[in-house]
């Protein structure tokens, strides 16, 4: 029981930090990001260069996962979405679509389709908590998240920086009003996520089997977090991730391990068809 | 384009839509005539919800998956013949869009995208592990051909015919749909549901039609694939076709039925011509679905009606957005 409530916790806050990446982006531009998996795989390849070729460190590697994926999501902003930023929201999605199909099948070019995996961070698999044997890595995850999500609380309500960032998500026109550079916003907002899409994807790599199409499971359940904590809301999209997590690892153990995706998806439809607004709820009409 | 032209362009394309498998050499290439005709089936119902109506659905293969298991299963494991498997194949389809739009049709943007994301998923998911039923991941085997009167369309030669003859109905039906007071109603949601409803549109209705209508042509399609294939087994139905329909959709220009055609053509033959990429192909087409949202968003229609239109009088032109949501705000809700 309480290894289930881990299992689910670790794979909820991998989903928890994909759904608030995907949120970041949603709010910056209104489009819902299909790559966002795609990214988390390009995080998880940079992790494998790292440690499996390169021979680097931890630390080292975790530099270059963050390096490499801000530097990626930049480029990934200014050729998907930059140009497209006058056009109707749903290009942007379909390109994002394109940017997701382009990345999946390069890594399968570069990288081959074989899934690949690699050790656990440390050398010791489970640590001694109280009466629980908790496995390493499962704790690095959770640890992990909960630093990650207190550096963005502290980014987003703490600095000026993060203040500009939340005034371009809330009104764009009123943030360009007041001298913010809207444009550069955005772009940060894509470096952001894609850069915690990256660590979520490196630090999945030991438990999880790297492979070109694995974003695609991923951004679905990350979604799913996204719509059951309410769209839009970044405490939703956490708990929602959480929620996920603990979900698919409860319905694998005691229903049926081969509808647990299954019964994921009728959870989603159910809060779609009950509660649209989701757990923290948000205004839904539709923007005219 | 006049009237006179316009009905020579359809004669001249219907000849070489008859002639067509006697121009083509090998077997393979007759194949992927008829594989064209089943993707038109499905791009064409796609037009109804993403082309018409403006909303982005991604459940259309779940209605091909729908119809090509009722329509397999009835024929492999029950014994009944083609044509009431594909009844049942389009009567499944058209039945369960309308017990999923229900729900699914009240949910707007995003909502929407994802319910029928999730719609699809779900059929397949079935699919792949409801084993006494689909037999599970090895899938059904065996599906028999058409027969009428004892003729069995069991050639790719003759099993094109029936497909062409599908693909003209269903072009048939659209075009009239396209012409008609149910046809403007869904531009008219396309352009504004508030708009539409304030002018007496019942946008429910409207948006169900168009859902149902989606529905049946992929179930007809999905009917016609298990012929062809003489076997379907879950993988088929996976998210890539709706995004290859997606994608034949827009290259042709949404909203357009020469479009949806135009569309379809390409982007199956595409993997032919560029044989050559080999491993590269699946990179370039996604970097070209974002090429083309950025340079041709109305897609080869668009392209053709510059030319026609001329430079001189492109400026006159009111650019339409295309079909979809409408043009945002830069408001959002929430932070």
């Amino acid at each position: 029981m309480e290894q289930l409530i881990f299992n689910g916790l670790t794979m909820g806050c991998i989903y928890a930090l994909i759904a608030f990446g995907f949120i970041l982006i949603y709010n910056a531009v209104g489009a819902v990001n299909f790559a966002q998996g795609d990214l988390v795989m390009v995080g998880s390849y940079l992790g494998i260069l790292g440690i499996s070729y390169w021979g680097l460190g931890l630390l080292s590697t975790m530099l270059l996962v963050i390096v490499g994926s801000a530097a990626y999501g930049y480029v990934f902003q200014r050729l998907a979405y930059y140009p497209l930023r006058d056009k109707p929201t749903i290009t942007v999605v379909i390109s994002c679509l394109g940017a997701g199909i382009f990345m999946k099948n390069g890594m399968q070019v570069i990288a081959g389709p074989e899934p690949l995996t690699m050790r656990g961070f440390f050398e010791q698999e489970t640590i001694q908590l109280a009466t629980l044997q908790v496995p390493t890595q499962s704790a690095v995850i959770i640890v992990l998240t909960i630093l990650l999500f207190a550096i963005q609380y502290w980014f987003f309500f703490g600095t000026a920086l993060g203040r500009r960032l939340r005034a371009t998500a809330n009104d764009k026109y009123a943030a360009r009003l007041t001298g913010i550079r809207v444009r550069r916003m955005i772009a940060l907002a894509f470096v952001i996520s894609c850069l915690l899409a990256g660590i979520a994807g490196f630090i999945l790599v030991p438990i999880f089997l790297a492979s070109p199409s694995m974003g695609f499971g991923l951004v679905v359940k990350a979604w799913i977090g996204v719509v059951i904590g309410g769209f839009g809301s970044v405490p939703g999209a956490i708990v929602g991730g959480l929620i996920v997590g603990l979900l698919e690892t409860f319905a694998a153990s005691y229903i049926s391990s081969a509808y647990k995706d299954v019964i994921t998806m009728l959870v989603l439809l159910a809060v779609l068809f009950l509660r649209p607004q989701g757990i923290f709820s948000e205004a839904i009409q539709e923007k005219v | 384009m006049n009237r006179n032209m316009n009905r020579a362009l359809i004669g001249l394309s219907l000849a070489v839509a008859l002639l067509l498998p006697f121009t083509l050499a090998s077997g393979y290439h007759l194949r992927l005539a008829n594989l064209v005709g089943i993707y038109l089936l499905l791009v064409l119902g796609l037009n109804f919800v993403l082309g018409y109506t403006g909303l982005l659905s991604f459940a259309q293969v779940g209605f091909f998956a729908i119809g090509a298991y009722t329509s397999a299963i009835l024929t492999t494991d029950y014994g009944f013949g083609f044509w009431v498997g594909l009844c049942a194949a389009a009567g499944a389809a058209g039945l369960a869009s309308v017990i999923i739009g229900e729900p699914v049709l009240k949910l707007r943007g995003h909502y929407f995208v994802f319910a029928t994301f999730v719609l699809g998923e779900i059929a397949r998911l079935v699919a792949m592990n409801w084993d006494d039923v689909t037999h599970g991941a090895s899938g059904l085997s065996g599906i028999p051909a058409p027969t009428i009167g004892g003729f069995s369309f069991d050639t790719d030669l003759s099993f094109y015919y029936i497909v062409l003859a599908f693909v003209l109905a269903g072009i048939f039906v659209s075009a009239r749909i396209e012409k008609s007071k149910i046809g403007r109603a869904l531009f008219a949601i396309r352009e504004s549901e508030i708009a539409a409803e304030a002018m007496g549109i019942r946008t429910r209705q409207a948006k169900q039609l168009a859902f149902t209508l989606s529905a049946v042509f992929a179930g007809v399609a999905g009917a016609l694939y298990g012929p062809l294939n003489t076997v379907i087994s879950p993988d088929v139905f996976s998210f890539d076709v709706s995004v290859i329909v997606l994608v034949s959709l827009l290259l042709g220009g949404t909203g357009t039925i020469p479009g949806a055609i135009i569309g379809t053509i390409l982007i199956t033959l595409l993997p032919e011509w560029l044989r050559f990429l080999n491993e590269y192909y699946m990179m370039i087409y996604g970097a070209g679905i974002v090429l083309l949202m950025g340079f041709l968003p109305k897609g080869m229609m668009g392209v053709l009606e510059n030319i026609r239109l001329g430079k001189a009088k492109k400026r006159a032109r009111p650019r339409l957005d295309p079909p979809g949501e409408t043009r945002r705000t830069d408001r959002q809700p929430g932070a």
